[in-house]
């Protein structure tokens, strides 16, 4: 398929555009945008960063931090293990929970004429005996020189202190591979009392072997009146 | 009116061997515009990657083993791909033809 720009800002144009209706899931609804795929002997570190901002909302200065160590358990399987670290003003910031997460590969990529795999996760809040539960579908296809990620989620949390309910988030990314350091790219979140989109910026470093650093940065902006105005979201990770 | 369902084609299969850190062969001629099948054979008892970023696809296979990729439709053109565990000697490009190229190559090859 031969690529133009105008195909780029079309599908762009039409994740603005598919934001609609009713929204489910609270929490981190800005978080990475998870791509159907897993290597053997993948190995890595890595560290997520949001933080949000609007002077008048109760949302305003919330920062959260994530810091996890992952690795491959089959040829098609990866876990990793997540310690979570947030604020939530007008709390202090703290070390908040821990997280597990599955990673599944379910089809071979280019095999068919979408590339699928899921995603699950358990988060423990910590002191609180707080659970959530998240699990999902995970869709990649390929445009040309284009890749549409979309993560179809459906959280599940309960606990002392939260109402036991099921929530439901959706993430999308479209990304131009321009080269492998700067891939720019547009990405849309739904999730409950949110609803926001931005541009973001992805890129890869090689060292030597299979050692990397894969950089993502994105500044989501409120596509609705409920939604905080902006978020920061920057992610590093490091295989080896 | 037919009722049969349609029959899909099998991608063309095509073999990519690695051997002593290096892609055999270096140089991989393939019809432009259709689904190719890549079995890529490691025939070193370590580990490689394959890896190309105009292709989009990146595959570890393991020390005597073999893995499956799925590459296109490309548009014509060259596409660069390496070994990520032996970057220095495990270097390859995969060239797509258009039809008539690919259709004249093999007639030569045939010959």
């Amino acid at each position: 398929m031969r690529f133009s720009p105008s195909v780029f800002y079309a599908v762009s144009g039409a994740l603005m555009l598919l934001v609609s209706g009713h929204s489910l899931a609270d929490g981190r609804v800005v978080d990475k945008v998870y791509h159907p795929y897993v290597q053997a002997l993948e190995r890595g570190v890595e560290y997520r960063y949001f933080y949000q901002r609007q002077a008048d909302h109760p949302d305003n200065n919330t920062m959260g931090q994530k810091l996890g160590y992952g690795f491959s358990v089959a040829e098609r399987a990866a876990l990793e293990i997540y310690l979570v670290a947030d604020r939530v003003s007008p709390e202090d910031y703290k070390l908040s929970g821990y997280e597990l997460e599955l990673r599944w590969m379910l089809t071979e990529q280019g095999q068919y004429s979408a590339d699928w795999g899921m995603l699950f996760e358990l988060e423990r809040q910590n002191n609180q005996d707080n659970y959530e539960f998240t699990t999902g579908l995970l869709m990649e296809k390929e445009f040309g020189p284009t890749s549409l990620t979309l993560n179809m989620l459906a959280v599940y949390e309960w606990g002392k202190t939260l109402n036991s309910e099921w929530e439901a988030e959706f993430r999308a990314q479209y990304r131009y591979r321009w080269r492998p350091a700067i891939q720019p790219a547009i990405e849309l979140y739904v999730g409950e009392n949110y609803k926001g989109a931005g541009p973001s910026l992805m890129g890869v470093h090689k060292f030597d072997k299979q050692k990397q650093l894969k950089w993502e940065l994105a500044v989501i902006m409120a596509i609705d009146n409920d939604t905080v105005d902006r978020t920061l979201r920057f992610a590093l990770e490091y295989e080896f | 009116m037919s009722l049969a369902l349609p029959v899909l084609a099998e991608p063309a299969l095509f073999e990519l061997q690695i051997r002593d850190h290096l892609f055999h062969p270096s140089v991989l001629y393939v019809p432009a515009g259709e689904k190719i099948k890549l079995l890529v054979l490691n025939q070193d008892p370590s580990p490689e990657e394959f890896e190309s970023f105009s292709l989009n696809r990146e595959k570890v296979i393991l020390g005597n083993s073999k893995a499956t990729l799925f590459i296109g439709p490309l548009q014509p053109g060259q596409y660069h791909f390496f070994g990520e565990y032996n970057s220095d000697s495990a270097q390859g490009v995969l060239i797509a033809l258009p039809e008539e190229q690919w259709q004249q190559r093999r007639a030569d090859n045939a010959n």
